[in-house]
């Protein structure tokens, strides 16, 4: 038996389709983010697990921006205009360069290619930085945004990385440098300590060893009776 | 005196330096071959274990089983003191603990290359042993926490923030290095390639050592052991020839493979990126 619906009855049960979805939960919220084939993200978590709904906060409430030397009277530039001005809170960090399509990306990151993540597990920067445009890694909707890289980037290849775990410094600065006691200290410390034990250790023992082995042939060798 | 030697090591603790052994030369292989994974050098030792990925499922594993030996043994040590005569037992001369003997000891030592004084008259244990005997201690605390939390990141990091992993890895690192460097070349020149136990001392495997050459390097000992009456019942004879041998190849290959490791690792190190 064929149905044909149409006029007032069709109007209303578009009208009941269209009541009903919007009492259905959002899809991104029906789409819970799993960064494990084991656990749920939510489990290792205080947060509730979905992203961009209500959960998303930057973690300053107010934009902590200044341009050093830059002030405008009394006041410093305001937050909106320094935005605007920092390259690393940029929607395209790469916004304006010149000749950029012809570009690579170690012409201007010489250094960042230089890390395990780089030459040990051939992974090129497109692979966390994402697509053009690239996000500034501060940029509030950019992936590599402290709120959601563990989510977005990390836990591609590292299943239930958690925030924490995406705080590790991909871009490692030199341990023995002076420059690092400035970005970060407790590894430059931990490296010269521990350069230390192992300075010591090789510069008590190394001489020890060898005048022990030059003394043992200079002297006349008493022959014991072994094999 | 011919062939005569003296028991210095029990079969468990024979057994715990072999364990130690073989189990560190796989270590110091996986570790090194993915720490020179860009060498050719590096990529030919990792397809000893399988390649890139499977050499760190080896290091895991072969990490844990050394933690767990490590406090087997801790375990084994406590219950050796004496801990009704805890004093004697720990600071006398058949303890293994440092004391500032040794310390005088190794200067003495020292006065001796020069030829400048006497040579020290050793017991039980030379100052240089102690130091190799703790030196593991301290080594396998480091190495050991470090590398449990680099081996489970997702679970240390909630432990500590992230950037610990960055300072725990270079931290496992030197202390890897110095590890390497230390029992290549030191532990295996004094015990091995020194002139007086060329090629190979191989009391630690045997479990016994050349009486003579014990009377000439530690004659406190054998003077403490001489007045208990002792010195008798720690007499053995000489292993047979053929485990001998046994000690013999064993040994060697593993110093052999130690220094392959050394001059690799010291060759190549600087074509990888740190």
């Amino acid at each position: 038996m064929k149905v044909n619906i149409s006029g007032p009855g069709r109007r209303f049960l578009l009208s009941a389709a269209l009541v009903f979805s919007m009492l259905l939960p959002p899809p991104a919220a029906g789409q819970e983010e799993v960064s494990s084939a084991i656990r749920r993200y939510r489990d290792r978590e205080a947060s509730t697990g979905f992203y961009e709904q209500y959960e998303v906060r930057p973690r300053r409430q107010q934009a902590l921006v200044e341009i050093p030397g830059l002030r405008k009277g009394l006041m410093p530039y305001s937050p909106s205009a320094a935005r605007v001005r920092v390259r690393t809170r940029l929607a395209d960090s790469h916004q304006g360069l010149r000749f950029y399509r012809w570009l690579r990306c170690e012409t201007c990151h010489p250094g960042q290619g230089k890390d395990i993540h780089t030459v040990r597990a051939n992974l090129t920067c497109r692979q966390c930085h994402g697509t053009e445009p690239i996000a500034s890694i501060k940029h509030y909707f950019s992936p590599m945004n402290p709120i959601r890289r563990h989510a977005y980037v990390c836990a591609k290849c590292h299943p239930g990385a958690n925030a924490s775990y995406a705080a590790y410094v991909v871009h490692e600065p030199n341990p023995a440098r002076v420059a690092t006691l400035e970005t970060f200290p407790v590894l430059f410390y931990a490296f010269w300590i521990m350069i230390g034990i192992a300075g010591v250790t090789f510069v008590i023992f190394l001489p020890h060893t060898i005048l022990w082995g030059l003394r043992e042939v200079l002297e006349k060798k008493e022959k014991p009776n072994r094999e | 005196m011919n062939n005569l030697r003296i028991r210095r090591f029990t079969p468990l603790q024979r057994l715990f330096h072999f364990l130690l052994i073989l189990s560190f030369l796989i270590q110091a292989a996986t570790g090194l071959c993915r720490m020179y994974v860009e060498t050719a050098w590096g990529q030919r030792l990792g397809r000893l274990f399988g390649g890139y990925d499977a050499a760190l499922e080896v290091h895991k594993i072969v990490g844990i089983l050394m933690i767990v030996g490590f406090i087997f043994h801790a375990a084994f040590m406590l219950m050796r003191v004496n801990w009704k005569h805890w004093k004697e037992s720990l600071f006398g001369p058949d303890s293994i603990v440092p004391g500032t003997k040794d310390a005088a000891q190794f200067f003495q030592h020292l006065g001796w290359f020069l030829g400048m004084r006497r040579a020290p008259e050793f017991d039980r244990w030379g100052y240089w042993e102690k130091f190799d005997y703790w030196a593991v201690f301290w080594g396998m605390v480091i190495i050991g926490v470090t590398g449990l939390l680099l081996a489970y990141p997702i679970a240390s990091s909630r432990l500590m923030p992230g950037w610990g992993l960055n300072v725990a890895f270079w931290i496992h690192r030197i202390e890897a290095l110095l590890a390497i460097g230390h029992v290549f070349i030191i532990h295996f020149f004094i015990a091995h390639l020194r002139w007086r136990n060329f090629p190979m001392d191989r009391t630690m495997f045997e479990g016994s050592a050349d009486l003579h050459a014990v009377h000439h390097e530690r004659p406190l000992w054998i003077a403490r052991l001489d007045a208990d009456g002792r010195l008798g019942g720690l007499q053995v004879p000489e292993a047979v020839p053929i485990e001998k041998g046994i000690y013999y190849v064993f040994g060697l290959t593993a110093v052999a493979f130690g220094l392959y490791l050394l001059i690799g690792a010291i060759v190549n190190a600087p074509r990888i990126t740190w």
